[in-house]
């Protein structure tokens, strides 16, 4: 058990990190990394090594956040705008972003531009880029992950990144 | 420019296609602008998330944190092993329930099967066939047939003449 709190000590912050941006609630977060580590603790014997330990870890806090968002989403009604986008009308209506909203910007500045903007993004939409971009996991395994289709994954990326280019766009402005 | 298409230009960008459809992709590119326009923001977008990730720290003390999940993991065993402490009687008892079951079927089995019958004369039959000079006895427990045969037939040997037998 010692050996146990020890990786807890670790790794705490990186798996409450992927909590939050997952859940975007603190309370939320801290609640599920710690079911996370319970959950890590029960499975300690089915841990083989393949991946990093953190990287199996970070597995188990994005089904348990990924269950917890389902369960969620059954008390929460559909919008018009998230059933749309799957066949692609929602993003059309976007003009694309010609200038990087982006360069320029000092990391520190960046990073609360981006944690601001996906702050803003519906569950689904940013769960897939968490899991793509920050997991670097494959449309494949996201798939499997978020219980869809790769066609899903595909168009709920594809609407993220553009709706975040234009929130990007949006904040930028605003600073200018 | 159609979604299946625009899904193509993510996937181009994402290293999610063939090498055949990358070519495919990378053609049009090279005469649709606005095609490249869109893979160009699609791109800023992936390259300004790409380590864009705010470290955060857990908002509660390292001791209290994990005493919670030290509590936790206790009280999920615990049931666990509540079950494994059972008493010497229980153990008896699971023990003893399932041989007395088996026994009772056992005598249940050996009432209605009963004694074993011992051999009545309906499982044997005797036949008689004077004129042959033979004698056939059946007994269907053995699966067995016996035939006695007189040479000659007792009936021939009485009507004998002394010219048919040997001086």
């Amino acid at each position: 058990m010692g050996a146990f709190e020890e990786l807890v000590a670790r790794h705490r912050d990186k798996i409450y990190a992927r909590a939050f941006s997952m859940m975007r609630n603190e309370e939320a977060a801290v609640d599920l990394s710690q079911e996370a580590w319970v959950k890590g603790w029960q499975r300690l014997k089915q841990f083989q090594g393949e991946a990093g330990f953190a990287t199996w870890m970070t597995r188990i806090t994005i089904n348990l956040c990924l269950d917890q968002l389902r369960r969620q989403k059954r008390h929460r009604s559909e919008s018009l705008e998230a059933m749309d986008e799957e066949s692609g009308g929602v993003e059309r209506q976007m003009p694309v972003v010609m200038v990087n909203p982006t360069a320029g910007l000092e990391r520190v500045e960046l990073r609360q531009r981006i944690d601001q903007a996906m702050g803003q993004l519906s569950h689904e939409h940013r769960t897939v880029l968490v899991l793509h971009e920050f997991e670097e996991m494959e449309y494949k395994e996201i798939a499997k992950t978020m219980g869809c289709s790769i066609g899903t994954v595909m168009s709920r990326l594809f609407y993220a990144r553009r709706k975040l280019a234009a929130l990007l766009a949006d904040l930028k402005k605003t600073d200018d | 420019m159609d979604h299946k298409n625009e899904l193509k230009l993510q996937a181009a960008l994402d290293g999610e296609l063939s090498e055949a459809e990358a070519r495919e992709v990378a053609l049009w590119l090279a005469r649709d602008q606005d095609a490249v326009l869109l893979q160009t923001e699609l791109r800023n977008t992936r390259q300004a998330l790409s380590g864009a990730q705010a470290p955060m720290m857990l908002p509660e003390s390292r001791e209290f944190f994990w005493s919670k999940i030290q509590r936790e993991i206790a009280r999920e065993e615990k049931p666990a092993a509540a079950e494994v402490k059972t008493s010497w009687f229980a153990r008896w008892q699971r023990m003893l329930i399932p041989a007395g079951a088996i026994a009772a079927l056992a005598i249940a089995v050996m009432v209605t099967i009963g004694p074993p019958a011992a051999s009545s004369s309906a499982d044997m039959a005797e036949s008689s066939h004077n004129d042959a000079g033979a004698f056939t006895y059946h007994d269907y427990d053995a699966h067995a047939t016996l035939v006695w045969l007189s040479y000659p037939a007792e009936d021939d040997l009485a009507e004998a003449t002394p010219a048919d037998t040997v001086q």
